[in-house]
């Protein structure tokens, strides 16, 4: 898993404190992948003591993020909220209708294993690779070996046989329903939060604060225009400080 | 259009539709991939002339099923969907409001590019061969091939690097969410079918009728019996000859 003895050095695991492991921050958007993002936000919403090490230390599954809580590594965003929710009493979907749970459930897979791969396939082999908004240009071997990883990820999916114009009909059919679902609501669900808030605003705020280029923001504003205004209110609630951690801040430390 | 495997001949001046499916005949299913299972469904349910072919051709995507009509390939069977419901002017969605086709959208993604991959994980990997459910039987060479192509298929999904018991949980997160959201009613969204009753019952298909040692059959059985039920309502509606099917009749031609 990664240096193990410069990690290591970072925590405190006799404290309570949550170690989020997540790559270094975007020049737009706090992470440039939206399960960190999901992640942190969780957390923010839990109100729970966290602190992020920015790097590219993986987890045991080869992926980012993970977290560690009292020497405990949990790995996937998802695990880690289940174990969170445990170790900390938290449940955002005590409100919701069994029903309203199904739908929350549909729509956290709609997003994290369709939606995504929309994302993906349009950052890796769609964008000009200047938009990608790191603050630092990706090196061009580093680049290459990406992209070609990728390509062979999105063709075992399943999206990376489609055309560009199927990908972006395709991540138009999300989209739609996730602002179809929304409507006039605050929230997924009403006017309070729920986990799967979380999930939704990690993954739109790529489009809608990052991709700032792409067709798929255009798309929103155009035809989805409360999904922008949905990703507004996440980030005004739960992320006041939205410009103060992009600069660089207390929240988070560089391994 | 068709890598491999013999060349089939159509009547291109028809109005017939050509349905090409990969040759799994299960011993309990039509079509052992869900893919097959849930295009056959919609054309049933929208009553659209069709001609069943069992061809080891794949679609220029590499997958099945993939159809056939007046000249034109299309791959994908929600693309073929999609171009099925403007040719002949079907909607099996008109009758669902605005919310329920997007939680409609929603659980299609879920079923499609999550419970799928649980599925796929489970066949490939933890179940014995021999429970397969296949027809004929499959060459070992053959296996141990596509095995090792979806290992890495399924690593690059995600799927793949959880644990048995981690994906068998995600797997039982996403059955209680279609028996929490289906409860009582005869469809997904009330008496009647919808578009994504066929994707659904593809799905559950496998895990009910087929593949009946799995440990997500029994789940099924013990804690949520109504997509069971659910199952053998959308069998008896819309494959009232599903075991003349099996034993190989005259819905489907073999190249």
């Amino acid at each position: 898993m990664g240096s193990w003895l410069s990690r290591k050095s970072k925590f405190d695991d006799t404290s309570n404190t949550v170690y989020l492991m997540q790559m270094p921050r975007g020049t737009r958007v706090p992470s440039l992948s939206p399960f960190p993002l999901k992640l942190e936000t969780y957390l923010r919403m839990a109100k729970i003591s966290h602190k992020s090490i920015l790097g590219f230390s993986l987890s045991s599954k080869g992926k980012i993020p993970w977290i560690r809580h009292r020497g405990k590594d949990v790995a996937d965003s998802q695990f880690s909220i289940e174990y969170l929710n445990k170790e900390f009493g938290v449940d955002f979907n005590a409100h919701l209708t069994n029903e309203e749970k199904a739908v929350s459930r549909a729509f956290l897979k709609m997003v994290e294993e369709n939606l995504f791969w929309v994302l993906v396939c349009y950052r890796w082999f769609f964008m000009d690779p200047k938009d990608f908004g790191f603050s630092k240009p990706i090196p061009w071997l580093w680049l290459a070996y990406i992209r070609r990883m990728t390509r062979g990820y999105a063709y075992g999916h399943g999206m990376g046989r489609h055309s560009e114009e199927e990908i972006f009909h395709i991540g138009k059919l999300d989209l739609q329903a996730l602002s179809d679902y929304l409507g006039a609501k605050k929230f997924l669900f009403g006017d309070k939060p729920s986990e799967t808030d979380c999930s939704v605003f990690g993954m739109l705020a790529q489009f809608v604060f990052s991709n700032i280029e792409s067709p798929h923001c255009a798309l929103i504003k155009k035809e989805f225009p409360n999904l922008e205004r949905y990703c507004h209110t996440m980030r005004n609630t739960f992320w006041p400080d939205w410009d103060q951690v992009l600069k660089g801040d207390a929240s988070s430390t560089k391994l | 259009m068709g890598l491999r495997g013999s060349k089939p001949t159509f009547d291109d001046s028809s109005n017939v539709v050509y349905f090409i499916q990969i040759p799994l005949r299960g011993l309990r299913v039509p079509n052992l991939s869900p893919f097959p299972l849930k295009l056959e469904t919609y054309l049933r349910m929208a009553k659209i002339p069709h001609e069943s072919i069992m061809i080891s051709t794949l679609s220029s995507k590499g997958k099945t099923p993939w159809i056939r009509h007046r000249g034109k390939d299309v791959a994908d069977s929600q693309f073929c969907i999609e171009y099925l419901n403007k040719q002949f002017g079907v909607n099996l969605n008109e009758h669902l409001t605005k919310e329920q086709q997007a939680v409609s959208r929603a659980i299609l993604k879920m079923v499609e590019e999550n419970l799928y991959w649980v599925l796929v994980c489970y066949r490939w990997f933890f179940c014995d061969p021999k429970d397969l459910g296949l027809a004929q039987s499959f060459p070992w060479l053959i296996y141990a091939f596509i095995r090792r192509r979806v290992r890495g298929f399924a690593n690059g999904q995600g799927m793949g690097r959880h644990s048995p018991e981690e994906i068998f949980q995600i797997g039982k997160l996403d059955f209680k969410a279609l028996s929490d959201y289906l409860g009582e009613k005869k469809f997904l969204f009330g008496d009647q079918p919808s578009e994504t009753d066929c994707s659904a019952f593809g799905m559950l298909a496998q895990f009910v009728f087929s593949n009946i040692e799995s440990p997500h059959c029994a789940l099924i059985k013990k804690e949520f019996p109504n997509l069971e039920r659910y199952c053998h309502t959308m069998r008896n509606t819309f494959w009232p000859d599903w075991d003349q099917v099996l034993k190989g009749d005259a819905s489907s031609t073999k190249l």
